[in-house]
């Protein structure tokens, strides 16, 4: 009966020999090609260090400005406008200017980074219902893997910084802008695309001029999504060195400072709402917009 | 209802515990609560005192997790947990100072583990391509050894994570041994998993790294890491305490100096020493020399073992040394467990 009562595992050493092995492989991929893969990375770095630097040294009234222009540009609402500013008015107060710069540099370059890569994998998934089911267990594992779990094989590879702590926003915030360009595209009306066929359209023009812009309001969904994903991953990117909003609240957990945490979360949660808003008018606008055209 | 339950639970306990031990040490026992840190040593400290004293002295142990303030803090304010084995009381140091004075903790073990310390450390590759640069100082002298990757005109200097006690000290250290000219960033790994990881990539590689670090640990046995010695003096402990353990609003004026000398005790509450008799006896004793933790925290970390299982490994391994920390009927009693 013991074979029901205890789980058929591998014994004690074979499971330390087994896990030994993993990370005896993993140590010796970090020598042969860590460097390598830290040099291709480079400009990446270089790029996060510039557009750092360049937004903390401006001059605060040009980002306020700027501030102002996006949610106007994107919402269209003197509300939604008023509130940006005056949250980022508050945040520079309280000073916690330089952090909200450097977490805003890094969401914004993950952030087109993910779009960068998330939108022609998205359009490939829908092209493709065999790349579909490929791609689509990855996301699965992206979005529930635990964050811990492959931030200790990223700081192997990459050391502590900017670089790993990217590539972990991105890990996590990849997914809803590849699923909702897949799904908007999708969703495109059958009839429409015959249309667009009878036309005598090609599949470059069908894709370019029919498909995506129809698709543009679950694109934008999911612009909206893989920014807010890329906000929650502020302080765990922080556990890996990331300058940003992330360490102060690091700093406030381990030593119960209350108002320091506060403070800091809730600057986080102020640009989520900014982005959200601006984000969400905008793809409510365009949907109008495409309304309107047929 | 929950308390009412606990305390029926308590009742119980305490009452089964004089039914089986009639043996007046042991029912003066009870239960006791030990804090298990989430670092290495302390966990293996946690864990041979749960057992030593549940097998030896028949306890009635349970193991909490903690961590330096949250641990400190809770035994203060709250006497819970009655033990923390292994506190490191240079970043509590004016509160634990206070909180003796008014009663509430005691230090019952000056020196748990020898040969201990924190400091400013090298990766062993480091000294072997440039052996002359052999003190704290003399490496100061050269950050281009150590370039840092989003400025290679800086040298890194990997400090303490956000929010841990070592953070204040080597951000004001920094200060005072004036790295800022000399040409340093002072790096913030984050988190412990980003000061080790970034240990483990440079050593693993054999690049150069030098930041702060301390003894005993894992990495330190698993990487030959060494400890630059200081050739500043010792400036003072009205510096150190006064100053540089302090945020840097509180330390106008940081005077360079070497680094304390290490300090971990052995923190217990009054309340406990009160009631503690056989507990608190073997912890006056219980003393791990530091190569044996060292060689420990080795296995623990090549073998992927936890606390629990190091725990018996320690105690398995080395009765030579534990013998020495209990009584003999004691040592009989936890030798025929293991």
């Amino acid at each position: 009966m013991s074979f029901f009562d205890e789980f058929p595992s591998l014994d004690r050493r074979g499971l330390m020999e087994l896990r030994r092995t993993i990370d005896n492989e993993f140590r010796d991929f970090s020598r042969e090609y860590g460097e390598a893969l830290e040099n291709f990375f480079d400009p990446l770095l270089q790029f996060l260090v510039g557009l750092e630097k360049l937004m903390i040294s401006a001059p605060w009234p040009v980002i306020i400005i700027l501030v102002g222009c996006f949610a106007w540009a994107g919402s269209r609402s003197k509300c939604i406008v008023v509130g940006s500013i005056l949250s980022f008015l508050t945040i520079g107060y309280l000073g916690m200017w330089e952090d909200t710069m450097a977490t805003l540099a890094i969401i914004s370059a993950a952030t087109l980074i993910c779009i960068g890569i998330g939108i022609p994998i998205g359009i490939l998934m829908s092209r493709y219902n065999r790349v579909q089911s490929a791609v689509t267990p990855v996301l699965d594992i992206m979005q529930t893997i635990p964050s811990f779990v492959y931030l200790i094989p990223v700081v192997m590879l990459l050391g502590i910084g900017k670089v790993p702590g990217l590539l972990a926003v991105c890990i996590y915030a990849l997914p809803p802008i590849v699923r909702l360009t897949n799904l908007g595209i999708r969703l495109v009306d059958k009839e429409v695309l015959e249309a667009s066929d009878a036309f005598g359209a090609s599949p470059l023009q069908r894709l370019i001029g029919v498909q995506i812009p129809l698709a543009l309001p679950n694109i934008f969904a999911g612009v909206n999504q893989t920014i807010m994903m890329a906000l929650s991953m502020v302080v765990i990117a922080s556990m890996i060195g990331v300058k940003g909003l992330g360490i102060p609240v690091l700093q406030a957990v381990s030593n119960q400072y209350l108002a320091l945490g506060l403070m800091n979360g809730l600057a986080i949660v102020a640009l989520a709402i900014i982005f959200d808003r601006v984000t969400q008018r905008l793809g409510k606008r365009l949907q109008k917009h495409g309304a309107l055209d047929h | 209802m929950i308390q009412l339950t606990k305390t029926a639970a308590l009742i119980l306990a305490a009452a089964t515990t004089t039914f089986w031990m009639p043996d007046n040490a042991r029912a003066a026992c009870g239960n006791i609560t030990i804090s298990e840190m989430n670092w290495a040593s302390a966990q293996l400290m946690a864990n041979v005192d749960k057992i030593i004293l549940q097998k030896g002295y028949g306890c009635n142990t349970e193991i909490v997790p903690g961590d330096t303030m949250p641990t400190f803090t809770s035994m203060s304010e709250k006497g819970r947990p009655d033990i923390a084995p292994e506190l490191w009381i240079n970043a509590v140091r004016e509160p634990l100072k206070k909180a003796i004075d008014s009663g509430r903790l005691q230090v019952i073990n000056k020196a748990p583990i020898t040969g201990l310390g924190e400091g400013w450390w090298v990766t062993p590759s480091f000294l072997k391509k440039h052996p002359t640069l052999n003190t704290v100082e003399k490496v100061l002298s050269r950050p281009d050894l150590f370039p840092y990757a989003e400025d290679r005109t800086k040298g890194a200097f990997i400090g303490c994570p956000a929010g841990w006690g070592c953070q204040l000290a080597n951000a004001n250290l920094y200060r005072a041994f004036k790295m800022k000219q000399k040409g340093w960033v002072l790096v913030n790994p984050g988190s412990g998993a980003g000061l080790k990881g970034s240990i483990a990539k440079a050593a693993n590689r054999g690049e150069n790294w030098f930041g702060y670090y301390w003894n005993p640990t894992a990495i330190v046995g698993k990487y030959n890491l060494i400890k630059l010695p200081f050739e500043t003096k010792w400036a003072g402990s009205n510096n150190w305490d006064g100053c540089i353990v302090k945020p840097e609003q509180d330390c106008a004026d940081p005077k360079p100096s070497s680094w304390t000398k290490s300090a971990v005790r052995t923190v217990i509450t009054t309340k406990f020493s009160k009631r503690g008799g056989v507990a608190a006896k073997y912890l006056e004793n219980r003393i791990f020399p530091g190569d044996v933790m060292n060689s420990m925290l080795v296995f623990m970390n090549n073998e992927k073992a936890n606390g629990a299982d190091t725990a018996i490994e320690f105690l398995t391994r080395h009765s030579d040394v534990w013998i020495k920390w209990v009584s003999k009927e004691a040592a009989k009693k936890i030798k025929a467990s293991l």
